[in-house]
């Protein structure tokens, strides 16, 4: 038996909407207590923090997190006790039990979303925390909003070598972040039967499509395009780490490229550069130097500035992948869809974002073909729906067990 | 015209290396990046870029464009037509496993170049003839490897003409190096040990497999390191490599001198008693910002070259590894930085190229 089993769902839903709320509040005294200790950590400026915990924490509404149950599992109730549904015997989503949530060390909050929705299958949750403290501050506040999230959730700080680290063979479902090797070793350690959710380290893509290309949509795609890169460093999964531009529209690659190249300077400005890394500016400025060269052998154009603070690459060859640098970002041109579907295919990218600039059939089945589990516009690619489908996977449902009564 | 021009810098290069000594480092750099702009193309178009002719040259040598050492993937950077390089070297293949060339009109200056770094920096107080014994690729194997043929100059001209060779594709054949290391110190032959760190490593993994501890060198003998960690999984501390080193052959550990280079520079740094890099006279590093602005002494950035040596290539050198300037000519070399953890959740390169590999 879990520590919520016998608290109403929509109890729960009230009090961690309550919470968020709360943090939604860039006053609030917790978030603001945390929010050096958290840029700190991560490396990325005060706005980028800020910016990113207004985006966790405004998304987790009751609503929200009511709609993305009932898509889920159909209705609210299911999740207190038998109940029918559409017509299906009657039927429990009873918690699976004790949940586990393991999130890389960098990135911020990414295991909340998860242990909410965890919550809310009353299941009882620990989170590894990191030193900013972000899961157990906002555990705190859960607490505050209803007593029996204390006992339900419990955020950790642990080393992976460290003797006190929790036995992950004791946890019915784990949820884990981090590339193939972290997650493998942790699948590794997990009993047999307990349920594993991997999010393994992934990237996205964008296709400007010729028909978008008119002046002024041109301009707004750039704009868009450029927060999707900027934010994050270009270090998140949903980061805009590749573009392809579709020859034909009313802008050339190169006057797109020059757009985008404002939109990032005006980006850069409203989320400034993460703490300096020598090494990391190193790279991108022998990227862009070389850039530099090639262009000047008739291949291709760098759209960059002098500090190396962000370089965009017009035509890079396309047997290399994306870079994976910070603010840095290939632009490559085609004919058509299959010339990008095969650029995906060569690297085996694996994608979770993919956007957009205007709907048309043959793009849709790229994205699809390319393995995407989110299309959407640009400037839109870092802000994915609270019911949203992370990893293609469902939000709730991974840390239920269905009992029937038939 | 080109052949008198070069084979008069190659002459001015070759007395600099000869005597130790470059009188006029600015003027004589800045008339082989001439020579360049006149003859190297790919370079000349690039330098164009950036703003810089033989009709707008650079006031001093450290103004000239340093091309990003990944250019030589791109381009024969060369004054002369390729096909008659007399050495050509292939640089390291890490980025997307292509490699590149670094071609030589002729091995007059890199000989002279590296037997003099080698001398000065390694054999300074060496009594006699030593004993090469390699764990480098042997150029009969690898004939394109740069370090291989540098070791085999090195060991033919300042050996004892019975230089060993360990290392056959990625395999060290450690047994032969102890009967050759026991035979050495039999006869009273001090040896020099040349290899990676890596190679160290495996050898001295090796020994410890055969619960060897100790394999004393007769005094003298020294090790020279170099290459580092470069694609491999296991790295170890530096210092931590160097005692074990000092302990298992009973060296001391001021003869365990670390060679810095790259294919790409036609001579070499080495490591003085502080552990500072020392270029010779006629190489210069500087310590350079994203912007391409020397940066003031002490602070971190990327390593520049300027070598003369590199007369029929490419005189000035942009890499990624990081170093900072001592102020008195040497570099403290911090490499690459390879373990910087990267923030967020999305792949880096170096999980692509895992994922590539599956």
């Amino acid at each position: 038996m879990t520590a919520l089993q016998r608290v109403p769902l929509r109890k729960i839903v009230r009090a961690i909407a309550g919470a968020a709320e709360r943090w939604s509040d860039g006053d609030f005294p917790p978030r603001v207590r945390i929010l050096e200790r958290i840029a700190e950590r991560t490396g990325y400026s005060l706005p980028v923090v800020e910016y990113a915990l207004d985006r966790l924490f405004f998304s987790i509404t009751q609503s929200d997190l009511e709609a993305t149950i009932r898509s889920e599992l159909g209705t609210l109730e299911i999740l207190d006790g038998f109940a029918e549904h559409a017509g299906r015997p009657q039927a429990w989503a009873a918690p699976v039990g004790r949940v586990c949530m393991i999130a890389s060390r960098t990135t911020i909050g990414v295991a909340i979303t998860p242990a909410i929705f965890a919550l809310c299958a009353k299941c009882d949750v620990v989170v590894k925390d990191r030193e900013d403290a972000l899961a157990g501050a906002f555990f705190d506040t859960l607490a505050e909003e209803l007593d029996e999230l204390k006992g339900a959730a419990q955020a950790l700080v642990w080393s992976s070598d460290d003797e006190h680290a929790p036995d992950l063979s004791a946890f019915d479902a784990v949820v884990a972040f981090g590339s193939d090797s972290t997650l493998k070793a942790i699948g590794g350690a997990l009993r047999s039967g307990a349920r594993f959710i991997g999010y393994g380290s992934r990237a996205s893509a964008g296709y400007v499509t010729r028909e978008s290309l008119t002046d002024s949509q041109a301009k707004e795609i750039a704009n868009g395009a450029a927060r999707d890169l900027v934010l994050y460093e270009s270090e998140g999964c949903l980061s805009l780490h590749v573009l392809f531009f579709e020859h034909g529209g009313g802008v050339d690659a190169n006057r797109f490229c020059s757009m985008l190249a404002h939109a990032v300077e005006r980006a850069n400005v409203e989320f400034p550069l993460a703490r300096e890394n020598a090494g990391v500016s190193a790279r991108i400025a022998q990227h862009r130097d070389l850039a530099a060269f090639r262009a000047a052998s008739g291949t291709g154009a760098v759209y960059a500035d002098a500090d190396a603070a962000y370089a965009l690459f017009l035509d890079p060859p396309k047997r290399e992948p994306p870079q994976f640098l910070p603010r840095t970002l290939g632009i490559i041109t085609v004919d058509d869809p299959s010339q990008a579907l095969a650029y995906v295919r060569d690297h085996r990218l694996p994608l979770e974002g993919f956007a957009i600039s205007s709907e048309r059939p043959d793009v849709t089945q790229l994205a699809i073909d390319a393995g995407a589990v989110r299309l959407t516009q640009f400037g839109e690619l870092q802000h994915p729906p609270l019911a949203g489908h992370h990893g293609g996977r469902p939000r709730i449902a991974e840390f239920i067990r269905w009992i029937d009564k038939t | 015209m080109y052949r008198s021009e070069a084979d008069a810098l190659d002459a001015e290069v070759l007395e600099c290396i000869e005597r130790g000594h470059v009188p006029d480092f600015n003027d004589l750099a800045l008339r082989i990046f001439a020579h360049q702009l006149r003859y190297n193309q790919p370079y000349a178009k690039y330098c164009a870029s950036r703003g810089v002719t033989l009709e707008r040259m650079p006031e001093s040598w450290d103004a000239i464009p340093p091309v990003p050492s990944a250019a030589f993937k791109e381009a024969a950077l060369v004054t002369f037509e390729a096909s008659r390089a007399e050495l050509a070297f292939e640089t390291s293949g890490t980025t997307q496993g292509r490699s590149g060339k670094h071609y030589m009109e002729n091995s007059t200056l890199y000989d002279a170049a590296l037997l003099a770094g080698f001398h000065d920096a390694v054999l300074r107080d060496a009594p006699q003839r030593m004993r090469y014994l390699l764990f480098v690729p042997n150029p009969e194997e690898r004939p394109q490897s740069s370090l291989g043929y540098m070791m085999r100059r090195v060991a033919g001209f300042y050996g004892d003409g019975h230089d060993c060779w360990y290392l056959s594709g990625d395999t060290i054949d450690v047994g032969r190096f102890i009967d050759d290391a026991r035979k050495a110190a039999l006869e009273d032959i001090p040896v020099c040990l040349g290899g990676t760190a890596f190679a160290f490593v495996q050898v001295l993994d090796a020994l410890a497999e055969r619960a060897i501890s100790s394999l004393a060198l007769p005094p003298f003998s020294r090790v020279m390191e170099t290459g580092g960690f470069k694609g491999r999984t296991r790295m170890v501390k530096r210092e931590d490599l160097y005692a074990d080193l000092a302990r298992m052959f009973s060296i001391p550990q001021n003869r365990i001198i670390a060679e810095y280079g790259m294919t790409e520079l036609t001579s070499q740094y080495y490591d003085d008693e502080e552990r500072v890099k020392r270029p010779p006279a006629w190489l210069r590093p500087r310590v350079v910002a994203p912007s391409g602005k020397t940066l003031p002494d002490g602070v971190v950035g990327a390593l520049a070259h300027v070598d003369l040596g590199n007369r029929s290539s490419c005189i000035a050198i942009h890499t990624e590894d990081l170093g900072v300037a001592t102020g008195d000519g040497g570099i403290i070399l911090l490499g690459r930085e390879q373990g910087a953890e990267l923030r967020g959740c999305s792949l880096d390169a170096e999980q692509l190229r895992a994922l590539q590999r599956k």
